[in-house]
């Protein structure tokens, strides 16, 4: 079960294989329980357009349980 | 023997080369492999230093990111050193550049990510009629599966979003 669900959007600026990265992404940050109860910690990273994509599945997921 | 290093036409696959070696990771581009398949008549001791410059010059293009009018101005810097590549060479490195831009790009933004990606979603809602835990009747249920895991490796995890308040408060988000 998700209990919290946490987002930074970040700016790599500069890597040690390309000086001039400038690469936004956004880095989320999943707490999900099992049927246990425990608690465990989720990350990932989404490009931009990862990001959108997620985004529009959420909304999507959120117009349908609506009208369920 | 330097006139075959001012060849042209084996350029393009040298740049092509070296950047699946420094770009897209691809292994066993050596730099026998290199010399053998392009500049056969080149001995070692003198593909050595040129593969390197270009390596350098291609490696310096990618790492500023440089857009045309940058490029331009590098490269023509480029022709006027001591040692340094010839008009055409230029031509060929700039040609070179603006057709593997987006992809090199791609691939160094790729070398950089550390963390996890999110390497697929799939999701369903559930409309259940009772729950065993609670006395709500017809509590909607949105089941996510994330893949979630580094190039190679892979987790799958299933995330239920129970009802559909916290549902529409994570897409507000």
């Amino acid at each position: 079960q998700l209990i919290d669900f946490q987002w930074k959007l970040g700016m790599a600026v500069s890597s040690d294989s390309c000086r001039s990265l400038k690469y936004p992404y956004v880095a989320v940050m999943l707490k999900v329980a099992d049927h246990s109860g425990q608690v465990k910690n989720k990350s990932f990273e989404m490009t931009i357009p990862q990001f959108q994509n997620f985004y529009r599945q959420f909304k999507e997921i959120a117009a349908i349980i609506e009208t369920v | 023997m330097a006139g075959e290093l001012e060849s042209c036409k084996p350029l393009s696959g040298l740049l092509s080369g070296l950047a699946q070696d420094a770009f897209y990771g691809h292994p066993g581009i050596t730099e026998e492999l290199l010399r053998s398949q392009l500049y056969p008549d080149v001995p070692i001791e003198e593909f050595r230093p040129f593969q390197a410059k270009m390596r350098g010059i291609l490696k310096s293009i990618a790492s500023a990111d440089m857009d045309f009018n940058q490029l331009e101005a590098f490269l023509t810097a480029q022709t006027k050193k001591q040692g340094g590549i010839t008009s055409d060479q230029a031509a060929v490195i700039s040609k070179f550049w603006k057709s593997h831009k987006t992809k090199i790009r791609e691939s160094l933004m790729n070398q950089s990510r550390w963390d996890s990606g999110l390497r697929g979603l799939s999701w369903r809602v559930d409309g259940k009629s009772q729950s065993r835990h609670s006395a709500e009747i017809h509590t909607p249920v949105a089941i996510m599966e994330l893949e979630i895991g580094k190039s190679g490796q892979e987790f799958q995890n299933r995330v239920i979003s129970s009802s559909s308040s916290s549902s529409s408060s994570t897409a507000n988000t």
